[in-house]
C-alpha cells in the first residue's frame, strides 16, 4: 500500500512534476538523497493539501470497487500503482524475491487537460517502474520512466496489460491472471507466469483505506496474495527455473500522508497456506503517532481488519535489529504481535542490503517469519 | 662564479625601488604580456570549446547519443520506428526538428523531442575528469506544461528575453501564439528552442513523423560491440517488422566530421590569435629594452659594488620571470572573458555554417600553463641577446651614454638583408605547396619578415627627403628622426603588422563579398526556391505543374554519399543532381573554360560527372580522373556489399565548378543517371519561375498547400541570406583584427610615453635655444607622424602582399574557394587613416605632459 510514497517521492525529486502544480518546492527540495535522514521534513509535508490537490478526484467510502473496471488506470487520481512482490525459489532451493511495480503519476488534475488532444503524444499522464531481484547476497534493481504513450507504456484493457517499454504484464483476457510477467535488464531479468483464482482482498472498508487515525487521508486499495508463480529468473546471463507465490497491490488516491507522517514500514506475510497478512505502520512526528493498521486475508476471500484507531495497543510492532547501507539505517529485523488474533512473529530480511538506490531510495526485499507462525512474505521501509 | 640569494634578493629589492619610481616601465611590459596573453587565450578557449562541444555533443537536456537512426532517402522516420526501439527496451530518444515563421517572415528554427525520455535518460559513458557530471534534470522543466501538447517552447532565459525583445509581444510561429518557459542556463539549450514532441509534431506540420532518433548504449569502442549494439537496433526493428533497409543506423563518430570540417576555419583563428600575440611580445620586449636602457647606470653601479654579473643577470631574468607571471595570470583571466564576448560570435558561425551546436564554456588550467609557456619562453629567448649584451658591458664605461646612431645603422641593413632573404625563400617554398598549414606557417615567416624590413625602410625615406628639407631646424627635425627610428622600432613594427594584417584581411573579405555575388547571380536563376518537409514534395510538384502561371519548375535532388577516391578509402561528399538545364545554365565552372556538346552528351549518358572546386582542391582530382560514388553501383547486384564493391561503375571528372560556403564537398551527376539508381526518387527542393507576382505565388502554396513562408525563399532573399551569412562568417576574423590594431596602438602608446621622456632633456636644450612649446609640439608630433606614414607606406604593398597570399594560397587549400582578388582603395585609405588617428592620439597625450614639465627638471634629466 504506502509504495505511493515511493511514486510521489519519485516524481518530485526526479521530474518535479507535482511541484510545479502543488507549488511545495521547498519541500521537494529537501526530498534529497542526502536529505532523507532530516527528520525536519516529513514524507507527509510533500502531500500537504493544497488548492491543486482538490482538483484532483478525491476517494471516497462511496466508492465502490468494481471489476474488471478498476484494474485500470483511474486518471483523475494524483498516484495509482501496480505493484507485485514474490517470493520463489529456485531449481536448486535457492531463495529469491522479484519485485516490479508500474506507477501511474497525473501531471495535472485532470479538468486542466486540453479538451481535445491533437496528438497521441499529448497526455497528462506519467509512469514509472521500479524491479529488483534479491538473493541472500545480491539485489539487483532497476527504474524507468516514460510519458504515457499507447504504443510503449500504457496500461491496456483487453487484453489486460501493463507495460513501459520492455517491462510488462501481459494478460490474454480482460482480467489480470492468467499472465506474463516480464522484466529484461542488462544485469538481470525474469520472466513469470502468474496465475490466480482467489478471491481479491479489498482492504480497509471494502477497498477504502484509511491511513492516518483521524481518517484525514485514505487510499483505494485491494490485494491478491495468493499468485502462483512459475518461470525463469537470469543473472548475469545465468538462467534458472523458479516457482513460489506472489502478492498483488493495487492502489490509488490523490493524496496519501498527512502532513507529520514521516514515513512507513510495510509488510505482506504469508503465516501459512491459509492465512496471509497486511500490515504497517505510518510514523508519526513521535512514536505514539503512528498509525498501525492491518488485515488479516483467508483463500475465500474473507478477512478481517484491525487498526489502531480502533484497536488501540492491540499491533505491537518493534525493531529488533538495524542494518546501515549506503549511510541510511533501516529497521532489517522486526517483532511483530497482533494480541487479538494470536500472531506473535519475528522477522528477518532475506538479504540486508535490499536498498533500492534508484532516483528514490528506500529498503524492499524478501523477509522469512518465525514464532507463532513460520513463512515468507516482503517488507518495504521507507522514510528512513 | 657561484650564484648568491641574498645579493640576488638584494638586486631584487633594488630594481623593486627603480620600477617604483618608473611605474611606466613596469606598466609598459606588463601591458604588452597581458595584451598578448588575453587574445592568445581568448582564442584559445574559444576555439577549445567550440572543438570540445564537437566531441561532447549532447541531445537537448539529455545525454549523449550512440547511435542516429534516420530514414534512407533523407525524407523524416516514422515514429513507429521509435515505438519499436522503446518497446525492445531500447534506450532511444526521438527528436523532430524543423524551420517555422513568424508573421514578419522571420525563420525560427525548433526542436522538439520526447522530453520525458530526454531528462530520465542515463549517462552512456562514464564522466570524465575533464567535464563536470551533468547535473539531474532541473526542477524547472515544467512537463505538465510540455507533455500535453500545450503551445509552449523551452529556451535559455536569457534567450528568452532576447525574443522577447526581438518579438515585441507573444511570438508567434506559423500562426500559433506560443508561450515562452524560461530554463537555468545550466540545462544547456544554448541557442535552441525546445518544445515537447507532442506540440512540435503540430507545429512543425509533421503528424506521426521524426527527423531522427538518438540511441543511447554504453559507450563501446570495440568493432565487434558496435557491431553488436547494432544488431540490436536492427533485430528490434525487424521484430516490429519494420524494414531496418529503409533505416540508415549511424554511429556517433565522436564529433570527428565536424572537427574535419571546422579545422580551417579554427586555424585561420589561431593564426589570428598568435598575430595577435606576437603583437602583444613586441610590446612588452620594447618595455624591457627601454627599462633595460634606463637602468644600464645602475646596472654598472651594482658591479662595481660588487654583485657578480651571474648574479645581476639572474636577478634579471627573476624579474622578467616574475614580470611574465603577473602578466600571465591577468591576462589569463582577462582571456577568459574575451572568450566569452567572442563565443557568440563563433557560434553563430558555426551553426550557421557547420550545424554545429556549441555548449557552455569550460577551461581549463592547462591553457595557463601554455600561455605562461609560450609567453616565458618567447620573452626570455627575446630578451637574452640584451642581457648577455649588458652582462659584457666593461665597468669602466660608468655612466655614458652609448652612442646610438651608428651601430643601428647596422643593425637595420642587417634586419632588412635577413627579411629579403625570409621574403626570398618563402617566395620560393609558395610555389610549391599546395597544403594550407604549409601555407599558414609560410605566410608566418612573411609576417616576421615584414616589420624587419620596417628600420631599413623609414631610415632610407627619411634619407631621401632629408636633402629637401629647408635649412635650419626643419632639417633638424627630419634629421633627428632618424634617431628615434630606433628606439620606436619596435612599436612602429607591431602597427605594421597589424595595418598589413588589417589591409590583407580586408582584401580578403571584399575580394570574397564580391566573387559570392557574382556566384549568386549566376548560380540562381529562379524566382521562387522551394524546400519544404521532404514529405510534402511529390503533392507541391504537383500542384505547381497544374498552375498555369508558372513557367518553369527546376528540380533538386541530394544525398549523401562516399566518394571512393585513389589514396582516402572514402570521402563523404553530397550526390547531387538537377534538371539538365538548371545544370547548364546556373553551374560557374572554373573548367573546362568551355563546353563542347560532347561534353554534355557524355555528361548525361552517365559516363562523367562535376565536382566541386573545394572537393578537387582537397583531394587533388582533376579533369580525366576517375572516382567511384558508394550509391552508384548496378542495380542487379543490390544482395551482398561484397559484390557491390565490385559492381561500382567509375565516373571521369568532365568539370570543376565553383562552390562557395559549402562545408561539404558535392558531385553533380545527371538527373537520368540518377533515376537509373537506387536513389530517393523525390527532389529535396523545387525552384520556379512565376509569371506573375511572386508574393502572391507564395500566399497561394500557404494557404493551398500548407507551406510555411520559412520553406520558400525569393531569389533575393537567399541572396540576402548568403551575405549575411557571410558577414558573420567574418566577422569574428573582423574583431580579432581590430583588436590586434588596438594592441598595436596601445604598443605605440607606451612606447611614445617612454620616448619623449627618454627626449626630455634634447627638448628642453631647444626649448633653451628659443624653440617655442608649440614649435616643439608640433616638430614632435611631425616626426612621428613622419615615421607612420612612411610605415603606412610599407604597409601597403606588404598587406597587399598578404592578401595575395590569404586569397590565393590559405584561402584557396583550405577551403578551396578560387576568390578573384580586389584591391579595396577606400578600405586601405580608412585603415592609414585609423592608424594615423591612433598614433596621433598616442603622441599627443604623452606630449602635452612632458613639454608642460618645468624646463629645469627636463634639463635635470640628462644626468639620469
Amino acid at each position: 500500500m504506502n509504495r505511493l510514497r515511493t511514486i510521489l517521492l519519485c516524481g518530485l525529486t526526479l521530474l518535479g512534476l507535482m511541484l510545479c502544480t502543488s507549488g511545495c518546492q521547498p519541500n521537494a527540495q529537501k526530498n534529497d538523497h542526502n536529505d532523507k535522514q532530516n527528520s525536519g521534513i516529513s514524507m507527509g509535508k510533500l502531500l500537504a493539501a493544497d488548492d491543486a490537490l482538490l482538483q484532483y478526484h478525491q476517494v471516497s467510502r462511496d466508492n465502490r470497487i468494481e471489476f474488471p473496471k478498476d484494474h485500470l488506470p483511474h486518471e483523475g487520481y494524483r498516484i495509482e500503482w501496480w505493484y507485485i512482490t514474490a517470493n520463489l525459489t529456485t531449481s536448486e532451493g535457492e531463495q529469491v524475491g522479484i519485485q516490479w511495480t508500474q506507477f501511474r503519476s497525473a501531471l495535472s488534475p485532470p479538468d486542466t487537460q486540453e479538451s481535445s488532444p491533437k496528438s497521441a503524444w499529448a497526455t497528462n499522464q506519467m509512469f514509472m517502474a521500479h524491479a529488483a531481484l534479491t538473493t541472500q547476497t545480491k539485489h539487483y534493481s532497476a527504474e524507468k520512466f516514460s510519458r504515457s504513450h499507447p504504443e510503449f507504456a500504457h496500461v491496456s484493457a483487453v487484453p489486460f496489460s501493463i507495460y513501459l517499454e520492455n517491462w510488462r504484464w501481459q494478460s490474454e483476457t480482460q482480467h489480470p491472471f492468467p499472465a506474463t510477467l516480464s522484466v529484461e535488464e542488462p544485469e538481470f531479468a525474469y520472466q513469470l507466469e502468474l496465475n490466480s483464482t482467489a478471491q481479491w482482498q479489498l482492504q480497509g472498508d471494502q477497498g477504502f483505506s484509511v491511513k492516518s487515525a483521524d481518517a484525514q487521508v485514505a487510499s483505494h486499495y485491494y490485494s491478491q496474495p495468493y499468485i502462483e508463480v512459475t518461470g525463469t529468473i537470469t543473472r548475469e546471463g545465468k538462467t534458472v527455473s523458479v516457482s513460489g507465490d506472489a502478492w498483488l497491490d493495487r492502489e490509488w488516491s490523490s493524496q496519501l500522508l498527512t502532513q507529520s507522517q514521516q514515513g512507513w514500514d510495510w509488510f505482506s506475510i504469508r503465516l501459512n497456506a491459509q492465512q496471509t497478512l497486511m500490515m504497517f505502520r505510518l510514523r508519526g512526528q513521535h512514536p505514539q503517532d503512528s498509525f498501525y493498521s492491518a488485515r488479516l486475508m483467508f483463500a475465500d476471500g474473507t478477512g478481517r481488519n484491525i487498526n489502531s484507531a480502533t484497536h488501540p495497543d492491540d499491533i505491537v510492532m518493534q525493531p529488533i535489529s538495524w542494518h546501515t547501507q549506503n549511510n541510511t539505517r533501516y529497521p532489517t529485523a522486526w517483532k511483530i504481535d497482533i494480541h487479538s488474533e494470536n500472531i506473535h512473529i519475528a522477522t528477518q530480511a532475506l538479504n540486508p542490503s535490499s536498498e533500492m538506490s534508484l532516483s528514490t531510495t528506500y529498503w524492499e526485499g524478501p523477509i522469512k517469519i518465525s514464532g507463532s507462525h513460520s513463512g515468507k512474505g516482503y517488507m518495504e521501509l521507507t522514510g528512513y | 662564479m657561484t650564484l648568491s640569494l641574498p645579493l640576488i634578493y638584494r638586486s631584487l629589492g633594488v630594481f623593486s625601488r627603480h620600477y617604483l619610481k618608473a611605474p611606466i616601465q613596469a606598466s609598459a611590459i606588463l601591458l604588452g604580456i597581458i595584451l598578448a596573453v588575453t587574445l592568445l587565450i581568448g582564442v584559445k578557449a574559444t576555439n577549445e570549446n567550440a572543438k570540445q562541444s564537437y566531441g561532447n555533443a549532447t541531445e537537448l537536456l539529455s545525454q549523449r547519443a550512440s547511435f542516429y537512426l534516420s530514414n534512407n532517402d533523407q525524407t523524416s522516420i516514422d515514429e513507429g520506428v521509435y515505438f519499436a526501439l522503446r518497446r525492445a527496451g531500447i534506450p532511444a530518444l526521438a527528436v523532430i526538428e524543423g524551420i517555422v515563421s513568424d508573421p514578419q517572415g522571420r525563420s525560427w528554427k525548433v526542436t522538439g523531442s520526447d522530453i520525458m525520455a530526454a531528462v530520465s535518460i542515463k549517462p552512456t559513458s562514464p564522466p570524465q575528469t575533464a567535464s563536470p557530471t551533468s547535473p539531474p534534470p532541473s526542477k524547472s522543466i515544467p512537463l505538465e506544461r510540455l507533455l500535453n501538447g500545450h503551445a509552449a517552447v523551452m529556451m535559455s532565459a536569457s534567450v528568452v528575453d532576447r525574443v522577447n525583445a526581438l518579438a515585441k509581444g507573444p511570438l508567434v510561429l506559423n500562426d500559433i501564439p506560443l508561450e515562452l518557459i524560461a530554463v537555468e542556463e545550466s540545462l544547456g539549450l544554448g541557442n535552441n528552442m525546445l518544445a515537447d514532441i507532442s506540440f512540435a509534431q503540430q507545429l512543425l506540420q509533421m503528424p506521426d513523423q521524426l527527423s531522427y532518433i538518438a540511441v543511447f548504449f554504453p559507450k563501446k569502442t570495440d568493432v565487434v560491440d558496435i557491431e553488436a549494439q547494432t544488431n540490436i537496433i536492427i533485430n528490434a526493428l525487424e521484430d516490429a517488422k519494420l524494414d531496418s533497409r529503409q533505416i540508415s543506423i549511424n554511429r556517433q563518430d565522436d564529433g570527428e566530421s565536424l572537427s574535419a570540417l571546422t579545422n580551417s576555419f579554427h586555424l585561420n583563428l589561431d593564426a589570428m590569435s598568435m598575430l595577435a600575440f606576437v603583437v602583444g611580445l613586441f610590446i612588452a620586449y620594447n618595455g624591457v629594452r627601454y627599462s633595460l636602457m634606463k637602468r644600464q647606470k645602475l646596472f654598472i653601479q651594482l658591479l662595481q659594488m660588487g654583485i657578480g654579473r651571474h648574479n645581476l643577470l639572474c636577478a634579471l631574468v627573476v624579474e622578467i620571470v616574475l614580470l611574465v607571471v603577473i602578466g600571465s595570470i591577468v591576462g589569463f583571466i582577462m582571456g577568459l572573458q574575451l572568450s566569452q564576448w567572442l563565443q557568440p560570435m563563433v557560434a553563430m558561425t558555426l551553426a550557421q555554417i557547420y550545424g554545429a551546436k556549441l555548449l557552455p564554456g569550460l577551461w581549463q588550467w592547462q591553457w595557463f600553463a601554455q600561455g605562461l609557456g609560450l609567453t616565458l619562453f618567447a620573452s626570455l629567448a627575446a630578451c637574452w641577446p640584451l642581457l648577455l649584451q649588458l652582462s659584457r658591458v666593461p665597468l669602466a664605461q660608468g655612466g655614458q651614454r652609448q652612442a646610438q646612431l651608428m651601430p643601428f645603422e647596422k643593425l637595420f641593413k642587417r634586419q632588412a638583408f635577413a627579411a629579403c632573404l625570409i621574403l626570398a625563400t618563402t617566395a620560393l617554398l609558395f610555389s610549391i605547396t599546395t597544403q594550407y598549414k604549409l601555407s599558414l606557417l609560410l605566410l608566418g615567416l612573411v609576417t616576421i619578415a615584414i616589420p624587419l624590413l620596417l628600420p631599413m625602410t623609414i631610415n632610407v625615406c627619411v634619407k631621401l627627403i632629408l636633402p629637401f628639407m629647408p635649412k635650419g631646424i626643419w632639417h633638424y627635425v627630419v634629421a633627428e628622426t632618424k634617431e628615434i627610428i630606433a628606439p620606436l622600432s619596435l612599436a612602429m613594427m607591431a602597427i605594421l603588422l597589424a595595418l598589413c594584417a588589417n589591409i590583407s584581411m580586408n582584401t580578403l573579405v571584399g575580394s570574397f563579398e564580391v566573387t559570392l555575388k557574382q556566384w549568386l547571380d549566376a548560380r540562381l536563376h529562379a524566382d521562387l526556391y522551394i524546400k519544404p518537409n521532404p514529405n510534402a514534395i511529390p503533392e507541391i510538384n504537383a500542384w505547381l505543374q497544374a498552375e498555369p502561371k508558372v513557367s518553369a519548375i527546376y528540380q533538386q535532388w541530394s544525398t549523401k554519399a562516399k566518394l571512393e577516391v585513389k589514396t582516402q578509402s572514402s570521402v563523404p561528399i553530397n550526390l547531387v543532381s538537377r534538371d539538365i538545364y538548371s545544370i547548364k545554365h546556373t553551374t560557374a565552372f572554373k573548367s573546362p573554360s568551355t563546353r563542347s556538346a560532347l561534353f554534355w552528351q557524355q555528361f548525361q549518358q552517365g559516363q562523367t560527372v562535376l565536382i566541386s572546386e573545394p572537393l578537387s582542391i582537397k583531394y587533388q582530382l582533376n579533369v580525366g580522373d576517375r572516382i567511384k560514388i558508394d550509391k552508384l553501383h548496378n542495380q542487379s547486384s543490390k544482395t551482398s556489399a561484397a559484390i557491390q564493391t565490385q559492381a561500382t561503375p567509375e565516373f571521369i571528372i568532365s568539370g570543376i565548378y565553383f562552390d562557395y560556403g559549402n562545408p561539404v564537398g558535392e558531385v553533380i551527376i545527371a538527373p537520368s543517371v540518377w533515376q537509373q539508381h537506387a536513389l530517393p526518387l523525390q527532389p529535396i527542393s523545387l525552384a520556379v519561375n512565376y509569371q506573375g507576382n511572386i508574393e502572391a505565388l507564395q500566399q497561394e502554396l500557404i494557404t493551398q498547400q500548407g507551406l510555411s513562408s520559412a520553406h520558400m525563399y525569393s531569389q533575393q532573399s537567399i541572396k540576402d541570406e548568403a551575405i549575411k551569412m557571410f558577414t558573420k562568417t567574418f566577422s569574428i576574423t573582423v574583431v580579432l583584427n581590430s583588436l590586434t590594431l588596438m594592441v598595436a596602438t596601445i604598443g605605440l602608446f607606451s612606447a611614445c610615453i617612454m620616448l619623449t621622456q627618454a627626449r626630455l632633456a634634447p627638448l628642453a636644450r631647444l626649448y633653451a635655444l628659443g624653440v617655442s612649446r608649440t614649435q616643439l609640439r608640433v616638430m614632435v608630433t611631425s616626426q612621428m607622424m613622419l615615421i607612420v606614414l612612411f610605415t603606412c607606406l610599407l604597409a601597403l604593398p606588404m598587406g597587399a602582399i598578404l592578401g595575395y597570399l590569404l586569397i590565393n594560397k590559405v584561402t584557396l587549400q583550405a577551403f578551396g574557394w578560387t576568390i578573384a582578388m580586389l584591391w579595396d582603395w577606400p578600405a586601405y585609405g580608412r585603415v592609414v587613416v585609423i592608424a594615423m588617428i591612433s598614433c596621433l592620439v598616442a603622441v599627443a597625450l604623452p606630449l602635452y605632459w612632458q613639454t608642460r614639465k618645468p624646463l629645469i627638471s627636463s634639463l635635470q634629466q640628462e644626468s639620469l
